[in-house]
């Protein structure tokens, strides 16, 4: 008798029939009219000069222009203070609310409130905030006509990088409480009481455990967060109406065409906003590889 | 000598009362187990010893020490959660070294302990492995070892083997209890598991809807349990309902068939309605023993178990299960077939409500 072996060569492969893929080519579509072809079209633009030559002169202009220069550094300042700001103050809030034993009526409404909140930006934010903290802001009126202070005499100006970054700060922090409580949900009570018994505090608790477990969500948030800021544009458009020119703003006015119009110079530092992301993410992935070398 | 004291512990969360008036001093090195079932109370004294949940009256004391209201952190008191518990960001060897590196103890002292440790659990070869590395049995030793790392006054262990599969809860209890004994240890354990609790145990608490039922030795709680709640939580049981007959002589009656009983019936009368309890292995075919009692049955069912074969005789209008070993060159009784059992005098257990 001969006895047959079934190898893994001889074994049929899974059937991937036609209809199997149906599902998943409108997002296919999606990605390639609205992903591939803009950042390639993105890509070939840099590369172009007004007259449709060939051109590196775009990307050297990048590295030369200090106004150009700036605006990236002041976006790469107004994300990273919004980043680490939205998320410290978002991440306390989570924290009240989920490990910190808050009545649960009030995690719902802090939760609804931040999936509203955190989609809450562009034109209507930028009113909201000119309508409260403007200078005939209501807020603004009542610090000064009830408690005698003014704000603006103080030095606060809603049109600033501190006027700018609070704003953001509205739509950066609900995002952070909404990452960050499944994530604190999911530190087991077992493992705050197996560290008292064994001696610790709650100081060693937070330290040696609780924050390292949390660090890849708290990281993968916090560079969220800087490229939910980084990639803002209406907002600080209505707000400020250019005169903080981060990058977004100095790209529009590029494609626009109003003053400026160079729409490879507008590719490039899109590119360059791009690239920037890219260095993020690579950055947060290597510290995610560290800090999570203990997960499956 | 008393090692571990609980006076009076009771703890109420809001009306409803999860431990009453608990009572119990353990000895040094003492293996004790809290059986009973879920919501009994065990797990709740198990936390108050550990510090996790505060007595609402009573006291614990450990070598006369009173801890009652001592944080968990200053109690030295190891625990083995049921879910293990380990820390994920942490290697085995790191695990097992927690307690003695936030107690600021010595490098070299936490070295040699965490290595004395890995050698008692037999995986040295796993001390740079992270818990998802492991298996459930595996973890559950690193947890042991944890626990047992900072020397701890009394080892407390939460249903440690619950989420583990039969052959390694098996293997892993023998291996508690040896460790136990090797280093002497007062332990603790919670089980709702008997068989568990039988084979670990110095001495065994029985508890029911928060109070202690039956404290006593495997072998008083499973040959001479003193309650209906003991006799049926623990091992396999034919209860009945009987008359006392004779007080004097121990004699009673179930259902027309007289028994005679070694227990105490002094403060009990003619007339009184009680219930006994027979184990089903105290039963054998008359063929085979002769002992005090000798009653007519009628074989009901026959279940094959592995090692013994659980019969069910009809003994009056009442079906009591009766254990026989396996034997293959024995013939089994045919269902149906009228036959005698006998039991002795001591079998016959009256029991308390």
């Amino acid at each position: 008798m001969t006895q047959t072996t079934l190898t893994a060569s001889k074994m049929p492969a899974p059937r991937s029939s036609f209809k199997n893929w149906i599902g998943v080519v409108p997002f296919f579509l999606f990605a390639i009219l609205f992903i591939f072809l803009p950042s390639a079209r993105l890509f070939i633009g840099s590369f172009t000069d007004n007259d449709g030559r060939f051109t590196f002169a775009n990307l050297i202009e990048l590295f030369t222009q200090p106004y150009i220069l700036n605006s990236y550094l002041l976006s790469i300042r107004i994300s990273a203070v919004t980043a680490l700001g939205g998320g410290i103050f978002g991440f306390l809030l989570a924290y009240s609310v989920t490990v910190g034993g808050l009545p649960k009526p009030l995690r719902s409404a802090l939760i609804t409130f931040s999936g509203v909140a955190s989609n809450f930006a562009g034109v209507p934010l930028a009113f909201a905030f000119v309508a409260t903290l403007g200078r005939t802001g209501f807020v603004t009126a009542i610090l000064k006509n009830v408690f005698g202070v003014d704000m603006y005499q103080a030095g606060f100006n809603l049109y600033s990088f501190l006027g700018l970054s609070l704003t953001y700060m509205y739509f950066q922090f609900p995002l952070m409480v909404l990452i960050m409580a499944p994530a604190l949900d999911g530190l087991k009570r077992e493992w705050r009481e197996a560290a008292e018994n064994l001696g610790a505090n709650s100081m060693q608790y937070w330290l040696r455990i609780a924050m390292p477990v949390l660090l890849p969500s708290i990281l993968g948030s916090m560079i969220l967060l800087f490229g939910n800021a980084f990639g803002a544009y209406a907002t600080a458009y209505a707000l400020t109406g250019g005169r903080l020119p981060i990058i977004t703003i100095q790209i529009g006015a590029q494609v626009r065409g109003d003053v400026l119009h160079n729409p490879g110079l507008g590719n490039a530092m899109a590119i360059g906003m791009v690239f920037i992301m890219a260095i993020s993410l690579a950055g947060y992935s290597w510290l995610q590889a560290k800090t999570e070398r203990w997960l499956k | 000598m008393t090692h571990l004291s609980l006076t009076n512990v009771s703890k109420h969360f809001g009306d409803f009362t999860a431990v009453r008036d608990f009572n119990l001093d353990v000895k040094k090195g003492e293996f004790v187990s809290f059986l009973g079932p879920s919501g009994c109370g065990k797990t709740t004294t198990l936390r108050m010893i550990a510090g996790f949940e505060t007595p609402s009256t009573g006291s614990i004391a450990i070598e006369s020490v009173d801890i009652t209201n001592k944080a968990p952190n200053q109690r030295n008191v190891g625990m083995v959660f049921q879910a293990y518990a380990l820390f994920p960001n942490m290697t085995v060897a790191q695990n097992i070294g927690f307690g003695l590196r936030v107690r600021k103890e010595k490098e070299s002292d936490i070295k040699d302990r965490v290595a004395e440790m890995l050698a008692i659990i037999n995986l040295e070869k796993k001390a740079d492995s992270y818990p998802y590395q492991l298996s459930g049995g595996q973890m559950q030793r690193v947890a042991l070892a944890r626990a047992l790392a900072i020397r701890p006054e009394v080892l407390l262990l939460d249903e440690p083997l619950s989420a583990l599969d039969a052959k390694i809860r098996v293997a892993l209890r023998a291996e508690i209890r040896a460790i136990q004994q090797k280093l002497g240890i007062t332990a603790i354990y919670v089980t709702h598991d008997q068989e568990e609790a039988l084979s670990l145990s110095d001495r065994i608490v029985v508890m029911r809807e928060g109070e202690m039922d039956q404290v006593g030795t495997p072998f008083e709680i499973y040959n001479f349990p003193t309650t209906v709640f003991v006799a049926n939580f623990v091992g396999t049981l034919n209860t009945a309902n009987a008359e006392v007959v004779d007080p004097a002589k121990g004699l009673i009656n179930m259902d027309g068939v007289q028994f005679a009983s070694a227990t105490d019936l002094k403060d009990r009368k003619k007339g009184d309605k009680v219930r006994v309890a027979i184990r089903p292995e105290r039963f054998n075919f008359v063929s085979q023993e002769k002992k005090a009692n000798i009653v007519d049955c009628t074989i009901e069912n026959i279940t094959f178990l592995g090692s013994i074969v659980r019969i069910q005789v009809k003994i009056g209008n009442t079906k009591f299960y009766m254990d026989t070993f396996n034997n293959p060159f024995l013939e089994l009784p045919r269902i149906g077939a009228k036959d005698q059992v006998t039991c002795s005098r001591e079998a016959v257990l009256v029991l308390n409500d």
